[in-house]
């Protein structure tokens, strides 16, 4: 199989993060010096204070960034030299693009990230009141990310989106009780997508600017569709092996109806916001 | 001698090149058929192949302003995977990811129009197909 090859380059020496990890040369034809000074620019544009939604395209840069080179370290260290805490719009988007590079990056970023738990906490305690009202969405949405990163620690085999398809190649679901377990953390993380996008509904006001608050939503439209699928799959899964399974899956069940309620009522509500429906499908 | 032999030799290294630049231009329409057929038959040429990677790599990755460069890129992808070299496929299934961030595309043109929509679609369905071997196999065989 043939590819496009790298311009000849020795980044060995000079990006010694990927090569203690055996380093990733990307297939695509790409300059890693011009790479690490777009990704810095980037993460500075993706985090201004312009109180609106980090770019998109500025986000899918770190993405691919992540992807190209295996390796995030350098979108920590991007995110180190911005004056994020000193501003709160720039605190929360900063939180947005994190939420995003984690859910999509390449699956070196998810485990990477567990060494910068220290920043996002220092996010939720330097925020002080400077008067747009996100301190409590940034303390909220930093406890949610922390949950999300403990949940990864104890399930390595889930990607950041809770992609079945990805889960699957990885591992069967055979043991009854590890299953049980797993589907209860799901249901967790779940609820607490649940009680932090009430949160962001409650903050969003009739008069100000919205565009940057709605679009913490579309991560978590994401991430609760996918966890929702899941758990799906994996109750049906269940009940087919589990020996008297209406009984034992009973609570889990009752759970899982519960949450399928407020999951229809979080995406009726989503689908009223035009930001989102032109952006993603908002599932029904 | 050798100078003159190069020299040509960059004429023909730089067809491929330019035959994507112009199939996937600013242009309202296109790529035409003829345009793509003939992109799609010289991804079997090595040399070509790795041209048109190139070329697709950058107009992929272009400025929301440049949408069109990025829809009729994946426009154009769409027919190599179906009609060009295996090769398209490797590459493209390894760097799927191009593809997939492409599902939240955002361009609002001048006039206030949304024209990432298209974009988001296309790379939706390309994704899609590039995750489902049989089918892309299929589909490549009945093509064949
Ligand atoms: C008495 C005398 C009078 C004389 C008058 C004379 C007058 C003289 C006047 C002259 C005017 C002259 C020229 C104007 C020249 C060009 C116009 C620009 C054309 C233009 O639109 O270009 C801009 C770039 O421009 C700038 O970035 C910025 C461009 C800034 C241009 C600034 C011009 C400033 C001019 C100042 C002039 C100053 C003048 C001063 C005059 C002084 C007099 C005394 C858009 O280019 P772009 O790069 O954004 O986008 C292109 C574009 O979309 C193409 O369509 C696309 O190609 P295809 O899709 O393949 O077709 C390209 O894609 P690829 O490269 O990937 O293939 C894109 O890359």
């Amino acid at each position: 199989m043939s590819r496009v090859r790298q311009r000849g380059y020795d980044f060995e020496n000079e990006y010694p993060d990927n090569a203690a990890g055996g380093f990733h040369q990307p297939s695509r034809p790409v300059d890693r010096d011009k790479a690490e000074s777009e990704l810095a620019l980037n993460i500075k544009k993706a985090t201004n204070t312009d109180e609106t939604a980090p770019k998109q395209k500025h986000v899918r840069k770190c993405i691919v960034y992540t992807w190209d080179y295996h390796s995030s370290q350098s979108i920590w260290s991007g995110l180190r030299v911005q004056p994020i805490m000193s501003d709160e719009v720039q605190t929360y988007k900063a939180l947005i693009v994190v939420h995003k590079i984690i859910q999509e990056g390449h699956p070196i970023t998810l485990k990477e990230v567990q060494q910068h738990v220290g920043w996002l906490d220092t996010c939720s305690r330097t925020v002080g009141n400077f008067g747009l009202g996100y301190a409590p969405l940034i303390q909220a949405y930093v406890q949610f990310i922390m949950s999300k990163l403990r949940f990864h620690r104890h399930h390595p085999e889930f990607n950041g989106l809770f992609e079945y398809a990805e889960y699957i190649t990885l591992k069967g679901v055979d043991d009854p009780n590890e299953g049980y377990e797993t589907v209860a953390d799901l249901m967790n993380l779940q609820d607490g997508i649940d009680s932090f996008q009430r949160l962001v509904f409650m903050h969003l006001r009739g008069i100000s600017n919205n565009e940057c608050r709605i679009s913490s939503l579309v991560p978590l439209v994401k991430e609760s569709y996918g966890i929702y699928r899941f758990i799906t799959s994996m109750l049906r899964a269940m009940h087919r092996r589990v020996d008297n399974a209406d009984e034992v899956l009973q609570p889990l069940v009752q759970r899982y109806n519960g949450q399928h309620h407020q999951l229809r009522k979080f995406y009726y509500e989503c689908s009223n916001l035009k930001y989102l429906t032109s952006l993603i499908n908002v599932p029904k | 001698m050798s100078n003159l032999a190069s020299k040509s030799m960059r004429v023909v290294k730089n067809y491929a090149k330019a035959k994507v630049r112009e199939a996937t231009s600013n242009d309202p329409w296109g790529p035409s058929g003829t345009q793509m057929n003939e992109l799609a038959q010289l991804t079997y040429n090595q040399n070509d192949f790795v041209e048109i990677m190139e070329m697709l790599d950058k107009r992929l990755n272009d400025k929301g302003k440049n949408w069109r460069h990025v829809f009729k890129s994946l426009t154009l992808l769409d027919y190599l995977l179906h009609a060009g070299s295996e090769n398209v496929v490797y590459y493209f299934k390894d760097n799927a990811y191009i593809i997939k961030t492409l599902k939240e595309f955002q361009h609002v043109d001048d006039d206030g129009r949304d024209q990432g929509a298209n974009v988001r679609q296309k790379a939706k369905d390309i994704s899609n197909l590039l995750a489902d071997d049989m089918r892309l196999r299929d589909q490549r065989k009945n093509r064949a």
